[in-house]
């Protein structure tokens, strides 16, 4: 399903060059649950970024679901993101205005699904969630894992092909987290891909296979038992 | 979407009350400025052009050459009627005499006297002009020489109903003359965008007669007089144009330097002055000016928008993040980000309305207009023009701004403020203060030079002088009426003229000596008149009784000494008119003119109006004398109602008068709404600097330490904005200046001072709100993190 070849990234400042990514290749298939880890700075975010098309590299391929999408234009790359990823953020992300019936919505009303649709996707999901009765709630009237909960489900409310969690469990205590594993392992089971950044070898279990990076580059990949 | 957007607009005004509030009131007092100000251009703009011929409706102009270069003027009094059968392409012509040609004339019958404004007119001056004729036929309300149209008002004064006085007789009395005439015809009211105003119209023909002035025309004459032509639909205008500019040429058959000229009569309004012979300005310029300040002020109210709504965006980064990883369009979201300014500048178009309801009783006072805010379809579609270019120019930048922010970074809270966008914001704050900054100094310019005209010794005393317009025997005994009037307690002095001091319309002449031609205006006065009004005489004597001479005897000024360059002026012939006395410059017209040359003419039975010195102190008890002795004095006639030769003088300054207050306003709601704008700005300066704030103040920092480290950006943007503006204010309001040949000298306080108080007020604004911060506790904003 995702395919890059010799990734780079590079940042500039003013004085020095950093390389993010240096030649990262790297496979994911269809129904897969990879975990992305390795220390701060060694590029996890960044390559996350670039997967979930909201960065471009400075070199090499990236093929997504057989189209190459390293340079794609923004409207493309908005148009992938709309219809095949979802994201969950270990900050949540969750626009503070909105309910969380509405921050749900959120991603169906840019594909434009009518309105009763929506209901019916939002009412779904949220009770999977466990969050339903959550609805006309702020996010700041929920608890963290509460929150949480409600971005997995904006996630995934538009069956998306993929979905990028960057440290989703970061935030939140334990039994939380795990919750959050457990919801992520059931999507995974249920045929979407997920690919996670983390840092936590405990939620590293959780995914089939373990890419390490280090300075920006591959160093160990490793399948779970 | 859509209602998913306006949702999210809902809380985001309810999330951030304070930019709201500074924005809806910003936008409401920017939009009623502005509202205000389309009213007032829209009247200027619909003056005389509700007439059906506009479009083909002339006014005939004629331009001569004097020793100070093209003078234009009226034309001749049989031009109207010479012209039509010149040129095929004239559908109507007509001849008027021009507004204020005479002083009220008296209307008698049935023994009831009203004192009307009339204007003698060719036959067709009801085609011509759409004056509403509720009774009487256009083409035959002025057919005879008895003909008189009066006003409904008139009408009804003197027979009760405008049907009873068709076909009843009048008879109007004007100083020795009169004449009996049979109402003909009835108006309705003109309307107040109408620049001509009278009460009555009488037959031209018999003018003529009064003036024995002949049958055919003399193309070799002038005149003071109105010439109207409206052409044929479809006639060639600029052919028109072309043989009307040379038709003296060709009859004259010499190589003269008098030219005709046409003006559609709808603009001659808005563009009433003319130099060197062409057209070049007038009212237009006020209108223009307004325009530029409503314009300026919504822009300075959109700027806090932008400016708001940019440094707020720390606060909308997630939102705007989100939405983009989300697959959000940048179109979308721009669409989100207009329709919250729109929807805001909505808001503000409510409040607005409201105030200019409020505030029109006021301007009307400072305008002397009749607006009102009537829902018509105009109005309706103006203001929501207005209010909706508003709102998206004030969300166009935040729009292309905030749409544009890269989502990775948004969304790790990283604004990626780039140097443009930071100057762009800059730049914004500097433009507003630029324009606070210019408003303040024309409003002191504009003052000072107010207080010099009042202040300025004209050459003659305008203080204490009343002037009332004489009627009835008062106006055919002028001599007996003086004299007794003299001997009244508290009458200094009286004399009499024909027209007025300070209004010397259609009394230029051209006078010549030894081949020098020059304009010059003139006033017919009774003797006393340089003594009623303190002029002195630099040279021979003033008019006196006592001395007889075979001629007229004239009294010129220094200036039309000069401009002829006469040796020995006293004694001598100008135009069979002896010259005996030269009085000393005194300025007959505004200052915005220089002193012009100018001739008194002795013409003792002339008595249009009378001007009576009143003693000092005594003034109030004088003038019920006068009108006690006036109305004993002429039975019969209407009360006496006068003024005060002040009051003409100040009359002249009107515009300026009313440009003054207005800048006033505009400049306080210039500054007003810039400081609302520095406020929010401070306010989230203060915010999203909080850590800085509480690290610095556990390192000990002071209060004022942190005051000035929030104020320190803002007081220099202010700075600079003072510095651009200085030249800017100084070359316009030398512009304005230049517009009087007497004005005051631009001192160093009136740009200092401005400055001065834009940084006073910009300061306290930005002070309140950093000492706030400033003031909180560090833990507190510590904790936050």
């Amino acid at each position: 399903m995702i395919k890059i070849e010799n990734l780079e990234k590079i940042y500039r400042t003013d004085e020095v060059q950093t390389k993010a990514l240096n030649n990262v290749s790297l496979e994911v298939a269809e129904g897969e649950f990879v975990a992305i880890m390795g220390p701060s700075g060694c590029g996890k975010s960044t390559l996350l970024n670039i997967l979930g098309l909201l960065d471009e590299p400075d070199g090499g391929s990236f093929t997504f679901a057989g189209t190459e999408v390293a340079h794609a234009p923004e409207r493309r790359r908005a148009a992938l993101r709309k219809q095949h990823i979802g994201f969950v953020f270990q900050s949540f992300n969750l626009i503070d205005e909105l309910t969380v019936a509405e921050n749900v919505e959120l991603p169906l009303i840019y594909l434009g699904v009518g309105a009763a649709e929506r209901q019916a996707k939002v009412t779904r999901v949220l009770e999977k969630m466990q969050v339903m009765h959550r609805r006309n709630h702020f996010p700041q009237q929920l608890s963290g894992g509460q929150q949480q909960r409600v971005a997995v489900a904006r996630a995934v409310v538009n069956s998306p092909r993929l979905i990028l969690a960057d440290e989703p469990t970061g935030n939140l205590d334990s039994s939380n987290g795990n919750e959050v594993m457990e919801l992520l392992t059931e999507l995974n089971e249920a045929g979407t891909t997920v690919i996670m950044v983390t840092h936590s070898e405990h939620d590293a279990r959780y995914a089939h296979r373990v890419i390490r990076l280090l300075d920006g580059q591959v160093v160990l990949e490793h399948a779970r038992a | 979407m859509l209602q998913h957007s306006l949702l999210l607009i809902y809380r985001n005004f309810k999330r951030f009350r304070t930019t709201f509030f500074i924005n809806l009131v910003g936008l409401s007092v920017g939009l009623a400025g502005a509202l205000t100000i389309y009213l007032w251009v829209h009247d200027e703009w619909s003056f005389d052009r509700y007439h059906a011929t506009t479009g083909r409706l002339f006014q005939v102009l004629e331009n001569q050459r004097t020793a100070e270069g093209l003078n234009t003027y009226g034309t001749a009094p049989l031009l109207a009627e010479a012209l039509a059968e010149e040129m095929p392409e004239i559908q109507y012509a007509a001849v008027a005499t021009p507004p204020d040609f005479f002083p009220g004339l008296t209307l008698v019958a049935k023994g009831k006297t009203v004192r009307a404004d009339a204007k003698f007119a060719g036959k067709d001056f009801f085609h011509i002009f759409s004056y509403n004729l509720q009774q009487g036929d256009a083409s035959q309300v002025l057919a005879t020489k008895t003909a008189a149209v009066l006003s409904q008002e008139m009408a009804a004064a003197l027979f009760g109903t405008a049907a009873n006085a068709m076909g009843k007789t009048v008879e109007w009395q004007l100083a020795d003359l009169k004449q009996t005439v049979i109402v003909t015809g009835v108006f309705g009211p003109i309307p107040p965008n109408s620049t001509d105003q009278f009460d009555c119209v009488l037959s031209f023909d018999a003018f003529k007669d009064i003036m024995k002035m002949g049958e055919s025309i003399d193309w070799a004459q002038d005149g003071p007089f109105n010439t109207f032509v409206v052409l044929h639909e479809g006639a060639d205008e600029a052919q028109f144009q072309t043989k009307i500019s040379s038709l003296l040429q060709r009859k004259l058959a010499t190589n003269t330097e008098r030219a005709l000229l046409v003006q559609p009569y709808a603009d001659m309004y808005l563009h009433g002055e003319y130099t060197n012979g062409v057209p070049s300005g007038g009212r237009i310029e006020y209108v223009q000016l307004f325009s530029a300040i409503a314009v300026f002020i919504l822009v300075i109210a959109c700027i806090n928008f932008m400016n708001l709504a940019t440094a707020k965006a720390s606060r909308r980064l997630k939102e705007i993040g989100v939405k983009k990883t989300l697959g959000a369009s940048r179109f979308s979201l721009v669409a989100h980000f207009l329709a919250e300014s729109v929807l805001m500048s909505f808001l503000a178009l409510l409040i607005a309305l409201v105030l200019v309801e409020l505030l029109l009783p006021q301007f009307n006072d400072i305008t002397g207009k009749h607006l009102a805010l009537a829902f018509t379809p105009h109005l309706v579609f103006s203001a929501l023009g207005i209010t909706l270019i508003t709102g998206l120019l004030a969300g166009s930048y935040p729009a292309v701004y905030l749409s544009g922010l890269r989502p990775v970074e948004v969304l790790k809270g990283q604004l990626a403020g780039s140097v443009a966008d930071l100057w762009t914001r800059k730049g914004l704050v500097v433009f507003q203060f630029m324009l606070s900054v210019l408003f303040i100094v024309c409003v002191w310019v504009i003052q000072g030079q107010l207080a010099f005209v009042e202040s300025k010794d004209l050459g003659y005393d305008r203080n204490g002088i009343v002037s009332f317009e004489a009627a009835g025997r008062a106006q055919q005994q002028p001599t007996t009426f003086l004299a007794e009037l003299k001997r009244l307690p508290g009458a200094v002095n009286a004399s009499s003229m024909w027209g007025s001091l300070v209004s010397t319309y259609g009394a230029g002449r051209p006078v010549e000596w030894e081949g020098r031609k020059i304009l010059a205006n003139n006033l017919s006065v009774n003797y006393d008149m340089l003594e009623t009004l303190g002029i002195t005489l630099k040279e021979g004597r003033s008019f006196s009784p006592q001395f007889r001479t075979d001629s007229v005897q004239i009294i010129v000024n220094e200036a039309l000494v000069a401009s002829l360059g006469l040796q020995n002026p006293v004694g001598q012939l100008l135009d069979n008119q002896r010259i005996v006395g030269v009085a000393r410059d005194f300025h007959y017209e505004s200052l915005h003119e220089k002193v012009k040359p100018f001739i008194f003419r002795l013409e003792p039975q002339t008595a249009g109006t009378i001007l009576v010195r009143l003693a000092p102190g005594r003034e109030q008890e004088t003038i019920g004398r006068i009108q006690q002795f006036y109305a004993a004095f002429n039975p019969g006639q209407t009360p006496l109602t006068y003024h005060f030769l002040d009051e003409d003088y100040q009359a002249q300054y009107a515009s300026e008068r009313r440009v003054g207050v207005l800048a006033r306003y505009f400049a306080g709601l210039a500054i007003l709404i810039s400081c609302l704008g520095l406020f929010g700005l401070t306010a989230f300066t203060a915010e999203r600097r909080r850590r800085e704030i509480g690290i610095r103040k556990v390192l000990g920092a002071s209060e004022a330490s942190i005051v000035y480290l929030l104020s320190r950006d803002l007081t220099r943007l202010v700075l600079v904005a003072i510095v651009v503006a200085l030249p800017i204010s100084y070359w316009v309001v030398q512009q304005w200046l230049n517009g009087f040949e007497y004005r005051i000298a631009l001192r160093l306080w009136y740009f200092a001072g401005a400055g001065v108080l834009a940084l006073v007020v910009a300061w306290l604004t930005i002070s309140t709100q950093a000492i706030r911060a400033a003031r909180v506790a560090p833990t507190l904003y510590l904790r936050d993190e």
